[in-house]
């Protein structure tokens, strides 16, 4: 009994925070961009003076024509909408690991982000070798585990292929004395998918949603799907799947899933983010410059 | 969404969440480690006990291994990358020559760690187990202790429920399953330390 009011209060507490308020505006665009055509990016962010800007790819690392064509259009957004610092969601580099493949799968990829001083910062996946955490571009600093913070905004990566103790500990310790407004985990396995060939990863889920929910984690991005989904908030926490940035498991979401809030297996795709004070907003982008998805969600729990 | 719909969905959640496992304060991870270390007979706290001083023999050969080698900065190049880790793995393996299979895990070491597994698949979805642990590509590595761990062949995720349980081990040094099979890697080199079979019951 104790317990189920305790759950009430939570609930009444998110409800009167706005979480009914959360709005999604399910808008595609229709008009298909050939990729690598001049035709000018189709915003719908709203590009507010002094807002966070970041996007946000996932299972890049394939060096394929395909991958290559996504970043062309990631770069041509980025004249639309210059953002800072793009969020790599792991399997950063399939298959071998020499320097050649760092080139053809990754900084000959994104080239021109790089170039124009674009900061990634990488997630291990499971094809990735831990010693990516010494790469330069991949910002990670030597760590497996880490937090940044841009503005109003904490991030954190996390090693999903190995939460062991140490690093549940970190993450504890890390978001029990954060004040952030807003608190964003990425890490390459979902606690939530409707993949057909993966599918959520509810051991991972076990061990990590008590914690995000006991310090208010907003939201959670992942990979390892090959496809883009966004999931309907699971306990009031915002979830995403970013996992087509150079791989695609055409097809894959299960139609019947009641996770899916908007989904899209059919092409690589990626993720633009702005945060403006209590507003989170995304657009998501297809490799044919079509956008997918786009919405805003408010922060839960800030008042608006 | 009407009130009246709106409050049965509340009235729901809140019913599933009062049942749910997560709706206690306290992490899992804690409440584990505490269930863990308070319910270990002796006879186990001495085989965790050998184990971990067997790693952290192969701790000590390996961090004078890498002591002779030029350091590896946070951030380094790819070519940086590559032959710190190529130069690291050949000389290590030298070091290491002549290690065989068990000599980390150890017998009653060996015996803990499935008992560990054995309780978990009884305790929790074993399905769910399964699934983390074989969906992964790596059915052909080869179990060969003191050579590297294929860098093109794909790492399985850990269960964290599992992970969890099992003794700590220095951030360098890494469970690995391949099949029912763990292995001990080496994060910065690749190398498998050593493994033992049939971990997964």
């Amino acid at each position: 009994m104790k317990r189920l009011l305790f759950s009430l209060l939570i609930l009444a507490f998110l409800f009167s925070n706005g979480l009914n308020t959360v709005s999604y505006s399910q808008t595609a665009s229709g008009a298909k961009v050939a990729a690598g055509s001049n035709t000018a990016p189709k915003l719908v962010l709203p590009l507010k003076e002094g807002s966070l800007r970041f996007a946000v790819i996932g299972d890049t690392g394939t060096g394929t024509d395909k991958q290559r064509q996504l970043a062309d259009v990631m770069v041509k957004y980025r004249t639309a909408f210059p953002y800072d610092f793009v969020l790599m969601m792991g399997d950063n580099i399939y298959g071998s690991e020499s320097v050649q493949d760092f080139q053809k799968k990754f900084s000959d990829v994104y080239k021109a982000l790089l170039d124009d001083k674009v900061k990634f910062y990488a997630t291990l996946g499971n094809h990735d070798l831990a010693i990516q955490i010494n790469y330069e571009p991949f910002n990670m600093n030597g760590k497996e585990y880490y937090r940044i913070k841009k503005n109003n905004v904490a991030f954190y990566s996390l090693n999903s292929n190995y939460m062991d103790k140490k690093q549940v500990q970190w993450l504890e310790d890390e978001l029990a004395k954060d004040t952030s407004d807003w608190k964003v985990c990425f890490f390459h396995h979902p606690p939530y998918s409707s993949g057909g060939k993966h599918g959520s990863d509810k051991q991972l889920r076990e061990v990590v949603e008590p914690i995000f929910l006991k310090y208010g984690v907003n939201m959670v991005l992942a990979g390892h799907e090959h496809f883009y989904e966004r999931i309907k908030p699971q306990k009031g926490i915002y979830y995403f799947i970013s996992g087509a940035g150079g791989k695609l498991r055409d097809g894959d979401i299960k139609d019947v899933s009641s996770l899916t809030d908007k989904g899209f297996d059919r092409d690589l795709s990626f993720m633009l983010f702005e945060v403006v004070g209590n507003q989170m907003y995304f657009q998501v982008i297809s490799r044919t410059g079509e956008t997918v998805d786009s919405g805003v969600l408010p922060n839960q729990r800030k008042k608006s | 969404m009407n009130q009246k719909v709106k409050a049965t969905g509340l009235l729901l959640i809140a019913l599933a969440l009062s049942l749910s496992p997560y709706s206690g304060s306290s992490s899992l991870a804690a409440a584990q480690t505490q269930k863990t270390e308070s319910s270990m007979s002796e006879g186990d706290k001495q085989a965790i006990k050998l184990f971990e001083s067997r790693v952290n023999e192969y701790m000590k050969l390996r961090n004078q291994v890498k002591g002779k080698l030029p350091k590896l900065s946070k951030d380094s190049t790819a070519a940086q990358i590559e032959t710190y880790r190529k130069t690291f793995e050949e000389t290590l393996r030298t070091a290491r020559a002549g290690a065989k299979r068990g000599d980390v895990f150890n017998s009653s070491g060996s015996e803990y760690i499935r008992r560990t597994m054995k309780t978990e698949f009884d305790r929790q979805d074993k399905a769910e187990i399964r699934k983390v642990v074989f969906e992964a590509e790596n059915k052909d590595v080869p179990m060969r202790v003191n050579y590297p761990y294929p860098e093109s062949k794909e790492l399985t995720e850990m269960p964290p429920t599992i992970l969890l349980k099992l003794p700590q081990l220095p951030k360098e040094v890494k469970y690995r399953f391949v099949g029912r099979n763990m292995l001990l890697v080496d994060r910065d080199n690749n190398l498998i330390i050593d493994y033992m079979v049939d971990a997964l019951p």
